[in-house]
């Protein structure tokens, strides 16, 4: 189908793309990955359209004390390819290669997927369990929220219609920390049925530090604290594994669809929960 | 689609159930209504206009309440059409009132029902038609939640 009528604008700077935000009216276009769709199926009808694709310095990913920062521009694939990425923070590399199918992959944008939140969505695992920083900048002000924060529910963040990401902060993994992203994919769609995002670091032979975040089983993505108590301090064997995912999905009101049932959802929560964790732990040393 | 779960607000039984039947509350309280007016005897014409992320659609349509038991239960019947699709469906509210102590009560609302949607919106949408309409009955109930504590409204009689 042809979308309505709408106005474009592609500014080359970002204090040009922020000054056609400022009225509030205009929707922000990075990838295009969901908004084009919607777009082009009369279920979005924004007015007026800024493609960000020409404001420069949106792109960098780039290394500064301890952290890494991913322009929101920078695509999927730009991610998944990225050497500092793959050496320093390798699981928002991982993360980023399971993502839809190769055309996804290299037109979408990390800032565009999290800016969307979509409760299915690949990124939030990983950067909840990475606890990664959103910057968000306006014509008025800039500010920065972290991921936890930033997700507000299903389809919902804390941006204000004049504001934009401008960058993902993530921190560079400390040596000895094994990552791992597991996803239970829906073939069609190539959203996450769950994901289930871990990084691990063992001293002294137990368990030193754990972080969990699981997709797709929620309304929005989530850490899964309850699985992270249970594996801190202990030995990380498969029995220990096996134990603390199995709390993966409690409490958790979960989604309901005609690919996947709560039921099912919650007890695959359990098994990919436990799969990055044992990956994790492996790739630990 | 199954629509199930309960609310649990810090208010007595009857006066939760007026406020259930009151369809200037009900218009505050459901996201983007924007008209509601009385076409009969407990029913209702309504305008919506939802906005979730990119997504927006207006929808005009009815609502009627049905077998009321006051203070405890009532019926729901809701129906709804727009451009991206339409809606259809009943359920059942029933209200238990839970008290902790006599100063101390609150009531649980719990609801259950079948909903029906079509068109372009359920074709591309099924993914996520559960998480938004639990999205949108949890506005509902934290909203009227916020207006129940007001003391601009009358009290339960």
């Amino acid at each position: 189908m042809i979308p309505q009528n709408f106005e474009y604008s592609a500014p080359n700077n970002l204090k040009e793309a922020l000054a056609l935000l400022a009225g509030g009216n205009a929707k922000v276009l990075a990838g295009g990955m969901s908004l084009i769709p919607l777009m082009k199926l009369r279920l979005a009808a924004p007015d007026h359209l800024v493609d960000l694709s020409r404001v420069p310095d949106l792109k960098s990913i780039r290394e500064d004390a301890g952290t890494i920062h991913i322009g929101a521009m920078a695509t999927h694939w730009e991610i998944e390819a990225s050497p500092l990425l793959r050496s320093k923070c390798p699981l928002l590399a991982e993360a980023a290669s399971n993502i839809g199918d190769v055309q996804v992959r290299n037109m979408g944008t990390i800032g565009g997927s999290i800016a969307h939140a979509d409760p299915a969505a690949d990124y939030p695992a990983s950067l909840l369990a990475l606890e990664a920083q959103v910057r968000i900048a306006s014509a008025k002000r800039e500010r920065t929220l972290s991921i936890a924060d930033f997700l507000v529910e299903a389809l919902s963040t804390a941006l204000e219609p004049d504001e934009i990401v401008r960058e993902i902060i993530v921190p560079v993994e400390a040596s000895g920390t094994g990552v791992s992203y597991q996803k239970m994919v829906q073939p069609a769609s190539g959203f996450a049925i769950v994901g289930a995002a871990a990084r691990v670091r063992k001293s002294g032979g137990k368990v030193g530090f754990v972080h969990v975040g699981i997709t797709g089983l929620a309304g929005k993505a989530f850490r899964a604290t309850g699985v992270e108590k249970l594996l801190a301090t202990t030995a990380g064997s498969a029995a220990d594994v096996q134990k603390a995912a199995a709390v993966a999905s409690d409490g958790v009101d979960a989604n309901t669809d005609l690919h996947a049932s709560a039921a099912y959802r919650r007890q695959m929560a359990k098994v990919y929960t436990a799969r990055a964790l044992t990956q994790a732990l492996a790739r630990t040393s | 689609m199954k629509i199930s779960g309960s609310y649990t607000l810090p208010f007595a039984r009857a006066r939760v159930y007026q406020l259930l039947q009151d369809p200037q509350v009900l218009a505050q309280c459901m996201p983007g209504t924007d008209h509601l007016a009385k076409i009969g005897p407990d029913e209702y014409e309504m305008k919506m206009k939802m906005v979730i992320s990119a997504v927006q659609g207006l929808f005009a349509g009815k609502i009627r309440v049905a077998d009321q038991k006051p203070p405890e239960q009532f019926r729901l019947l809701v129906e709804g059409s727009g451009k991206v699709g339409f809606l259809k469906g009943e359920g059942v509210l029933t209200l238990v009132q839970l008290d902790a102590s006599p100063s101390d009560t609150s009531t649980e609302v719990r609801y259950e029902g079948d909903v029906q949607v079509g068109g372009v919106i359920a074709g591309v949408g099924q993914r996520l038609l559960d998480t938004t309409a639990k999205l949108v009955i949890r506005k509902f109930f934290e909203k009227l939640t916020e207006l129940a504590g007001q003391t601009s409204l009358p009290a339960a009689g």
